[in-house]
């Protein structure tokens, strides 16, 4: 069938519509998705189709033929999950045609996401387009949509602020270490104490190249023999567990210091960091006070070279970021809808024969 | 425009340094500004084009290296911060130290060019002498204008370190400071300018001094001891550095300052006192 007589569906759910639960519910399973393609693709009518099942969207994209009807991947859905037709229908949306083209460009772009502007759901599309075309599930139409989708993706990029400054705690901490010392794969990380943060920013500076990672800790020294926490951390990140009673004394073999315990007490003092700095005059000290209360004595920031953030600091460098995004996400749509406009264009050389079915439906409407 | 005209081309050339660095300017603070990418960078290897023959048509009309007036002196020492990044930019791209040289030279070299008393024509004068009889001389002055280049580049260096370091301790996250590049870099430029600078003063030094001994009645007084002060200064600094006593901000406002020092002290590096007879343009031109 020509790509002429046919036109584009698309049934979805995603964090916009439905909350955790919910979408726990809708959400397939790995095991399931090859059921799932073989089911969808007996569907009457639908000749392409792609699924794109992440952990905040579950979305079904069709090419079919004009006489298909889009209620049928609701029913599809709600069978296969074994969910209630209305509340699966209360907690999606259904695109068909041009509106298809706008929603994928603004999926993939990442203005669509929870995090805006993140950049991991370009790579999820991406390895949803490669998995249909594995299956032979995806055609001309899809091929040419999901194409132009990543183009649409590079350029909401390039040429506008929605991926602009990191809105991750650790990806904030590696852009500050990067304006300090330049490659963070070249600057070496202390962490003490092993929260949730610690934990964030040793996947960052992990994941950057960091080779010089040591993690240390009280309950490392109350009990050596057993395995605590920091000894993990250090060997999950390949790095090194460091005595909790030397680290003071080894504060200037590091770049970045992060504490992240619960000691209630000032741990590092303006004296051992004025006796650290002595044995690294001219290079910079990067100190984040991730503990509350806090665990570095707020009078080391006076000491020159030595620059202390603490998770309010860091915390307002992230939401300054998401807001600088956000402001750049209408821009971002507004350009995305005029290319999706014209992408559909081309895509349907008869504008006539699709205008009946470019509608949307979505649990407001 | 006449492209014969040494000031017609200072202008131009300032104009495509200005044309650079607000295209640098809109390029850093405005997502949606698109021009191709090197546009910065063409504009400022035009003027730097035009900037050479503007010098060059100069040194035709005093018959050697042109820095017999104020405006030549700043020209020459923008010419060679234009140099100097032109040539590190063939090591790093460097695109906002681009648009930091491509400002100053704009601004500097504009303002110089706004003021005609900076500009006297001593070449048109009766008695006039070539500027340098002795190549030695001649190269002397090169040197030394070359290293005032280098020093300019380590002041704009140093201006972004404090840029920089002003917005970490601010915990500001503007466009500006996360394009600029990281402090630990900055200062590491910084210190190898300062080297290559110091070692370029040191040397036109010894080529000036190796004059004098055999001529010293070409030096005026007040102009051996600014330039004693300064090679002294900029040796001082370089020591402070090397041995770990001054760095970071500190090192980085020593370094402007002492810059600053040096081109206010332009005024009083000529060889010879031409003072009484020296023509302006606007006489020259009516004649």
């Amino acid at each position: 069938m020509s790509v002429q007589n046919q036109s584009l569906h698309l049934l979805g759910s995603s964090h916009h519509v439905a909350d955790l639960g919910i979408r726990e519910k809708i959400n397939l399973p790995a095991s399931a998705i090859d059921e799932f393609y073989q089911g969808l693709r007996q569907l009457p009518g639908l000749e392409e189709c792609l699924l794109l099942n992440t952990c905040n969207r579950t979305e079904i994209y069709g090419a079919a033929n004009n006489g298909f009807s889009p209620n049928l991947l609701c029913e599809y859905l709600s069978e296969f999950r074994k969910i209630d037709y209305d509340f699966l229908a209360q907690h999606s949306y259904q695109h068909s045609g041009e509106k298809v083209v706008k929603h994928l460009f603004e999926v993939s772009s990442g203005i669509d996401s929870q995090m805006v502007g993140e950049t991991e759901i370009l790579g999820q599309v991406k390895k949803a387009y490669e998995d249909a075309c594995t299956r032979n599930a995806a055609g001309k139409m899809l091929n040419r949509l999901f194409q132009k989708g990543f183009q649409a993706a590079k350029w909401a990029r390039t040429n506008t602020g929605i991926s602009k400054g990191q809105v991750n705690l650790g990806n904030v901490l590696c852009e500050l270490a990067r304006r300090i010392f330049g490659k963070v794969s070249n600057s070496r990380l202390l962490v003490i104490g092993a929260g949730d943060v610690a934990e964030s920013a040793l996947e960052a500076f992990k994941s950057r190249g960091s080779q010089a990672i040591t993690v240390t800790g009280r309950t490392f020294d109350w009990c050596p023999l057993s395995r605590r926490k920091p000894d993990e951390l250090a060997e999950k990140y390949g790095g090194f567990a460091l005595s909790f009673s030397k680290f003071q004394e080894s504060l200037h073999h590091f770049d970045v210091i992060l504490t992240s315990t619960a000691s209630g007490k000032a741990m590092i003092t303006p004296t051992e960091v004025q006796l650290a700095m002595k044995r690294r005059p001219s290079k910079p000290l990067f100190l984040i006070d991730a503990s509350v209360p806090r665990n570095i004595d707020e009078k080391v920031a006076r000491i020159d070279n030595v620059f202390l953030y603490n998770m309010d600091d860091v915390s307002a460098i992230a939401n300054e970021n998401l807001k600088t995004r956000e402001a750049e996400v209408d821009r971002c749509r507004h350009a995305l809808a005029k290319k999706a406009i014209r992408i559909w264009e081309q895509m349907t050389v008869q504008p006539n024969s699709i205008s009946s079915i470019n509608q949307s439906v979505t649990p407001n409407s | 425009m006449n492209f014969q005209d040494t000031r017609d081309l200072l202008w131009l050339a300032g104009g495509l340094y200005g044309v650079a660095f607000f295209i640098g300017l809109l390029k850093t603070f405005k997502n949606n500004f698109s021009l191709f990418r090197e546009a910065p960078f063409i504009a400022i290897s035009f003027g730097f084009i035009v900037h050479t023959r503007a010098l060059y048509f100069r040194g035709l009309d005093v018959h050697g290296c042109p820095l017999g007036n104020t405006l030549e002196r700043v020209q020459f020492i923008l010419w060679s911060l234009i140099l100097a990044f032109l040539i590190l930019r063939l090591l790093w791209r460097l695109d906002l130290l681009g648009s930091f040289c491509a400002g100053l030279s704009f601004f500097a070299g504009w303002l110089s060019l706004l003021f005609p008393s900076l500009d006297s024509k001593y070449w048109l004068l009766e008695n006039y002498q070539r500027l340098f009889s002795n190549p030695w001389v001649e190269l002397h002055a090169s040197i030394a204008i070359f290293s005032y280049g280098i020093f300019s580049l380590l002041s704009i260096v140093c201006a972004m370190y404090l840029v920089q370091h002003k917005a970490l301790l601010d915990r500001a996250t503007g466009k500006l400071s996360s394009f600029l590049p990281p402090i630990h870099d900055l200062e590491h430029a910084a210190f190898r300018l300062l080297l290559i600078g110091t070692l370029c003063l040191t040397l036109s030094l010894i080529v000036g001094g190796m004059h004098w001994l055999r001529h010293p009645e070409y030096v005026t007084s007040i102009k051996l001891f600014i330039t004693l002060i300064l090679w002294a200064g900029y040796c001082l600094l370089f020591f402070l550095r090397c041995s770990n006593i001054l760095f970071g901000s500190k090192f980085s406002k020593a370094s402007i300052a002492l810059f600053l020092i040096a081109m206010l002290s332009m005024g009083f590096m000529s060889s010879k006192d031409k003072s009484s007879t020296i023509l302006q343009p606007q006489q020259t031109s009516q004649e």
